[in-house]
């Protein structure tokens, strides 16, 4: 078991050690990799075992390749385990994701068309619910509604119909949009925030609002 | 969706702030802030934007429980083998 100076210190070396290390490094990635994978194999359905095995090689190795490149980075607040880990788990994600997702076009998705959220609200959450309340969840419903269609651009709303509604994991919309997850995320947030003002100008608080969604008594 | 995902996200709302930490900060932060939550530690207060930022990005979320259980997992010496994990795919 090596210190995080002694990874950091292998790693750096030429020779054997260096070889030891990334030899050991890599079959760290991969036990994390294939530990992500079995908390996923719903998503491999139809892939055969070899392919999965050869996919958590390929992350494995691309994971390695990201450690070294942030090697420089690493600052020893935790075990450098752990901070190698995250690099192979964030690789299978993406992987996993993708696997599930690769052949659905995010063009085909009921809730990208105009009025479909109003729809949406009216089966599966305003029915769920009892008839007191209607009035105010439709109010609310009203109000989510309008800033989607005023305040939102087109990317915006599409991304948040897309990811909230759809369930379509982030990755595979960075993926088809050609993007990354900061500016899917600062999108998300953009939304998150305009909602939020549309609803407390209209005087809904969170505790009313919550309360009209969350009970069913 | 369902109603209990709708509630959650009407609550993530509500809670949104003016600034929030990127996708790329969160993963920056988030081996460290693992460790502190399985050492008992309030991560809550000591890094409350890796915590917000969870609540609201299913991704990042997603690889920090892998991450936590995984980390669990070694601490309890429970960690299964790379050999258990080849022979668990079918």
């Amino acid at each position: 078991m090596r210190t995080n100076e002694e990874w950091l210190h292998d790693l750096r070396e030429n020779g054997m050690a260096q070889g030891n290390a990334i030899a050991d490094l890599q079959g760290i990635l991969l036990r994390a990799v294939l530990y992500f994978f079995n908390r996923n194999l719903g998503d491999f359905r139809g892939l055969a075992r070899e392919d999965i095995l050869q996919l958590a090689r390929d992350c494995a190795q691309e994971a390695l390749i990201s450690v070294l490149n942030h090697l420089p980075d690493f600052r020893g607040d935790s075990k450098f385990t752990t901070w190698a880990y995250k690099f192979a788990i964030n690789t299978a994600l993406i992987a996993v994701r993708h696997t599930r997702w690769k052949d659905v076009s995010l063009d085909q998705l009921f809730l990208s068309e105009d009025g479909a959220f109003s729809k949406w609200m009216i089966q599966n959450i305003s029915s769920a619910v009892v008839q007191d309340k209607s009035v105010m969840q439709g109010e609310v419903c009203q109000v989510i509604q309008e800033v989607l269609e005023r305040d939102l651009t087109d990317k915006q709303r599409r991304v948040l119909l897309l990811i909230v509604f759809n369930e379509v994991p982030m990755d595979e919309v960075v993926h088809q949009l050609q993007t990354n997850r900061n500016a899917i995320y600062k999108m998300l947030h953009v939304a998150r925030h305009k909602l939020k003002s549309g609803l407390e100008a209209r005087g809904f608080e969170i505790g009313e609002t919550l309360a009209l969604f969350s009970s069913q008594k | 969706m369902n109603r209990e995902r709708f509630t959650a996200w009407l609550r993530n709302i509500y809670e949104t702030q003016a600034v929030e930490i990127s996708c790329t900060e969160c993963f920056d932060l988030i081996s460290r802030f693992v460790e502190l939550e399985i050492s008992g530690r309030d991560v809550a207060t000591k890094l409350p934007q890796v915590k917000q930022h969870l609540r609201n990005c299913r991704a990042c979320r997603e690889e920090y429980e892998a991450l936590r259980d995984l980390i669990q997992l070694e601490e309890l010496g429970d960690a299964p083998s790379l050999d258990d994990l080849q022979s668990s795919i079918r």
